[in-house]
């Protein structure tokens, strides 16, 4: 009974807490032989950076209504500057073979910096922050809503991908950054097991800080208006807030969160390319959070580990066209049929189905 | 002064090809408030079926009518992607009317679906479609060199504007059309039926990006992504010109062609995309709804 | 003359009983010669007048008289072709309203109910109405700051005030049509407005209702300005203090309610269905 009480109160915390414990298990588990493979704590890394940026961009859309198509560039902007500085840790700020090739014979002011501290790690939140403030300042001061700003968001995509794939000797194009080290140093094979354990540790705690720091948000009356800004825009404005300062900033805040997501995906995929940056790519992470239940942090990073163990399992041999489908047809069902997506199903049933057992146990 | 000519018959030879596909979703914008992701799926599907009509001519028919091939493989085109998107309309779109947001995330999912289906049946390889022999070769005059298969595509483009001019505004439907265009609730106490009328005109709009697809088949080849690369600038070019709006349209997809071929000419083409949606932008900071703005007592 | 918005920080600080520092201005607002064109439409011409300080002023007239656009241009959501609004603060030196941003203008203390019922449908009655408080309108403020027991305390004293005191936990959304019409109202007084505008605050309730709307204005017109557009003739005669008789984008005439109604062209054009 108090469990069942505690889940009706705080239900999606509970929820959050049972993913981190059974993420937190894991990598004991694997030391105990009951999971095989260290590949299997490699993709629930990425899987932690997914949930993150899908909370990001549950903020701007499952709460405030603004539907970013283009969330790929900031994770790509993240990965590519944690990338960047993992390189130059690793050559010891040596000019990298394709900028040789690209015809460059010293090292571009772009890298110069990632060869000077730690610090310029921050760049990892920087460099999102940055292009989003940028966009979002003139997007949001001139009231461009609703479709329109997801067109737009998706062509700045479109044309920001092409731009690194046309800099190759800058960013090596198509191929982009690879063979890189994580930051806690190598974690391929046993020897390098603890790295692993280490980094995944450090991405779940990065992963639980934004989750709280996303609860808090949106839990306080900055919550409440940014439903407000969703459901009433001008009405909003008329209450006398600023609607296009919050837009500009949750806008920002997402795409910070964009771009921890990515320098963390890097360091567990080994590498960061522009695909990363399309179109389908940033379309996907929307999937996530349709799928997952828009409106509430828990539904994002729901969706995102749903979605992507389901692609884990399902994409590759015989499957992997059937997934295309799979997907297609889930989000479309989703959008039309289930807008509260799978926490919102929950939600939906749950209050019913506790009645239930309620009732049969006072019955018994 | 034979560059400017080359660059400006190449642009108007783009600007016409994202006009047909922009077409199809400023009407259906205007008309359902629906934006559909899928559209350039539809170019895609046109795309193929110019494909398949061609391989059909090839294998049965002699070599002699084979070049008439392209104008059956046009009509194929409109008519499978009008069917197809009048079936989508059918079952997804006529779901999602109002749901801007919404209908664009769903149409997303269906296009995801249609080009896996390309995939599956025609794999992930491009195939080429070879042009007909009337279309090779081109037209010189002094240095500049007019290429028949882009001058029969703009007139292509110029014809099915023309036919959709005189639908939308000397028809009985078009009039309907527009009547539900302009104020929904109002047409259906008129006893026109909406439903039939949003169904015709997406189906119509699913059509010409079929056209268009026959025309991107003369240029490239085709794969299950050929939709997407001019699907962008389909839609760039509906919010510059204003939805529900032929001028518009004509317009924004005149400046968006013609201007990311001036800048690809002289820079590069992802120097081009990136002009190009500066030029949207800073548009944008002057009207931001497009060139088509509805006033309401409504806040929201 | 006119100074630049002071902060809001410095607004609160000279709170409600500081004593005005200057020849106070009888009137509140000053309409200077508003025209306001639609794509080559007038929908308001050469508009003229003035609001008394705590007057309940009407403004009536048929449909597409330019009411509601008045009330667009006050509040900034339509900008004039020509002309300007002029607002009095009680505390502070006038202000020109026109071309200044919608939640400035909050902030100097204008509201404004819509026609529309306007309110957030997904949030509670209280959360609506925590969110119309005067302070904490800045991102910080609504990240750190909670309401303070005096607000909240205002907010359940504006809640009984029109009777949805029980109701504060229920969605917005599902309340009755008349009820969101209230919740607007009370959203609007919390806020502690100078002027208060209310754009057809009695459509959709019965006759005790509007009885007890315009009871409530009279009471709250002690501490600030009402501007009313409404079609409701008794209700009109109720409160009024002032009338003004909009017609084609034009002041017909103006004066008190028995003025306007005596007036045989306010008959024709407006009153003079049959004679009733």
């Amino acid at each position: 009974m108090k469990a069942l009480k505690l889940f009706e109160r705080h239900g999606s915390n509970v929820t959050f807490g049972i993913i981190v414990f059974i993420l937190a298990m894991m990598p004991v588990l694997l030391m105990l032989g009951v999971v095989s493979g260290g590949s299997t704590i490699l993709f629930l890394g990425k899987c932690i950076s997914f949930a993150i940026v899908a909370i990001g961009i549950d903020l701007i859309w499952g709460y405030t209504g603004i539907l970013s198509l283009g969330h790929g560039l900031y994770f790509a902007l993240g990965g590519y500057a944690m990338a960047m500085y993992l390189k130059m840790q690793a050559t010891g700020g040596q000019i990298t073979d394709f900028m040789h090739i690209g015809g460059l014979t010293e090292l571009p002011f772009a890298w110069k910096i990632f060869t000077l501290s730690p610090g310029s790690l921050l760049f990892v939140v920087i460099a999102p922050a940055v292009v989003a403030w940028i966009v979002g300042y003139f997007i949001f001061k001139n009231r461009v809503k609703g479709v329109y700003f997801s067109i737009i968001s998706q062509a700045l995509t479109w044309a920001a991908c092409s731009l690194f794939i046309a800099m190759s000797p800058y960013t090596n194009g198509n191929v982009g950054i690879t063979e890189i080290k994580s930051i806690f140093g190598s974690i391929k094979g046993s020897a390098n097991q603890g790295n692993m354990f280490l980094l995944f540790y450090a991405a779940l705690l990065t992963l639980v800080a934004i989750y709280a720091l996303s609860k808090f948000l949106v839990e306080r009356k900055f919550g409440r208006v940014l439903i407000a800004i969703r459901d009433g825009e001008n009405r909003t404005y008329f209450s006398g807030y600023p609607v296009s300062r919050y837009k500009t900033f949750i806008y920002v805040l997402s795409a910070a969160f964009a771009g921890i997501a990515g320098a963390i995906f890097v360091n567990f995929n080994g590498c960061i390319t522009p695909s990363q940056m399309t179109i389908t790519y940033s379309i996907g992470m929307v999937i996530w959070v349709a799928i997952g239940g828009r409106g509430t942090i828990i539904g994002a990073v729901i969706g995102a580990f749903f979605i992507n163990i389901c692609e884990y399992n399902l994409s590759s041999g015989s499957t992997v066209e059937v997934w295309q489908y799979i997907i297609g047809v889930l989000f479309c069902v989703t959008i039309l049929f289930f807008k509260g997506g799978i926490v919102g199903l929950v939600q939906d049933k749950a209050p019913k189905f506790i009645a239930k057992i309620r009732a049969g146990k006072v019955k018994a | 002064m034979e560059q400017t000519i080359n660059i400006l018959f190449n642009g108007l030879s783009l600007s016409s090809i994202i006009l047909l596909t922009s077409l199809g979703l400023a009407i259906t914008f205007g008309v359902m408030r629906v934006i559909n992701m899928a559209h350039g799926e539809f170019v895609m599907i046109g795309a193929y079926t110019t494909f398949v009509v061609q391989q059909i001519f090839s294998k049965f028919l002699p070599e002699a009518i084979g070049g008439l091939y392209y104008f059956v493989a046009i009509a194929a085109a409109f008519g499978v992607a009008f069917g197809l998107g009048s079936l989508l309309e059918k079952f997804v779109i006529s779901r999602l009317y109002g749901r801007e947001i919404d209908s664009l995330l769903a149409t997303w999912g269906i296009s995801l679906i249609l080009q896996q289906g390309a995939r599956s049946i025609f794999g992930s390889q491009g195939v080429n479609v070879t042009a007909p022999a009337f279309l090779s070769g081109g037209i010189t005059l002094g240095e500049c060199t007019f290429s028949y298969n882009r001058i029969f595509i703009i007139l292509l483009v110029a014809l099915c504007m023309g036919a959709v001019w005189l639908v939308m505004y000397k028809s009985n439907f078009g009039c309907q059309m527009r009547a539900v265009m302009q104020n929904r609730p109002m047409a259906q106490c008129m006893g026109i039926n909406s439903r039939k009328v949003d169904n015709i005109t997406f189906a119509m709009g699913s059509g010409f990006a079929g056209i268009a697809g026959c025309s991107v088949a003369l240029l490239g080849s085709i794969d299950s992504t050929v939709g997407q690369s001019y699907i962008v600038n389909s839609f760039m070019a509906v919010v510059l010109g204003g939805v529900g709006n032929l001028a518009g349209t004509v317009i924004g997809s005149s400046i968006i062609g013609i201007s990311s071929i001036f800048t690809e000419n002289y820079t590069s083409s992802t120097i081009a995309k990136a002009v190009v949606l500066l030029i949207v932008i800073v548009f944008l900071q002057k009207r931001p709804q497009g060139l088509f703005v509805i006033k309401s007592r409504n806040l929201d | 003359m006119h100074h630049e918005i002071v902060s809001k920080e410095e607004l609160l600080a000279k709170n409600e009983k500081a004593v005005p520092i200057r020849q106070l201005s009888p009137f509140v607002l000053e309409i200077d010669h508003v025209s306001v064109c639609f794509d080559g439409f007038y929908a308001l011409t050469n508009v003229h007048t003035k609001v008394k300080r705590n007057d309940i002023h009407f403004f009536i007239g048929p449909n597409g008289a330019g009411k509601t656009t008045l009330l667009d241009i006050i509040c900034s959501k339509t900008k004039p072709t020509s002309g300007s609004v002029i607002f009095h603060p009680m505390y502070k030196e006038p202000v020109t309203l026109t071309g200044m941003k919608e939640y400035k203008i909050v902030w100097l203390g204008i509201g404004r109910k819509f026609q529309v019922p306007s309110v957030f449908i997904n949030l509670t009655v209280e959360e609506n109405m925590i969110l119309s408080l005067k302070k904490g309108k800045r991102i910080m403020d609504t990240i750190l700051r909670k309401p303070k027991k005096e607000e909240m305390d205002h907010i359940e004293e504006t809640l009984q005030k029109v009777g949805l005191a029980d109701k504060r936990n229920w969605r917005a959304g599902s309340l009755a049509h008349g009820e969101k019409q209230w919740l607007e109202i009370a959203m609007q007084l919390v806020q502690k407005p100078e002027v208060i505008m209310l754009d057809e605050p009695a459509a959709g309730m019965g006759k005790p209702e509007t009885f007890k709307t315009g009871e409530i204005l009279k009471e709250i017109k002690k501490e600030c300005t009402v501007i009313v557009i409404e079609h409701d003739m008794d209700f009109v005669k109720q409160i009024a203090d002032k009338v003004t008789v909009l017609h084609e984008g034009k002041i017909l005439m103006e004066g008190s309610v028995t003025e306007v109604l005596a007036d045989p062209t306010v008959q024709k054009v407006y009153l003079g269905r049959g004679g009733e």
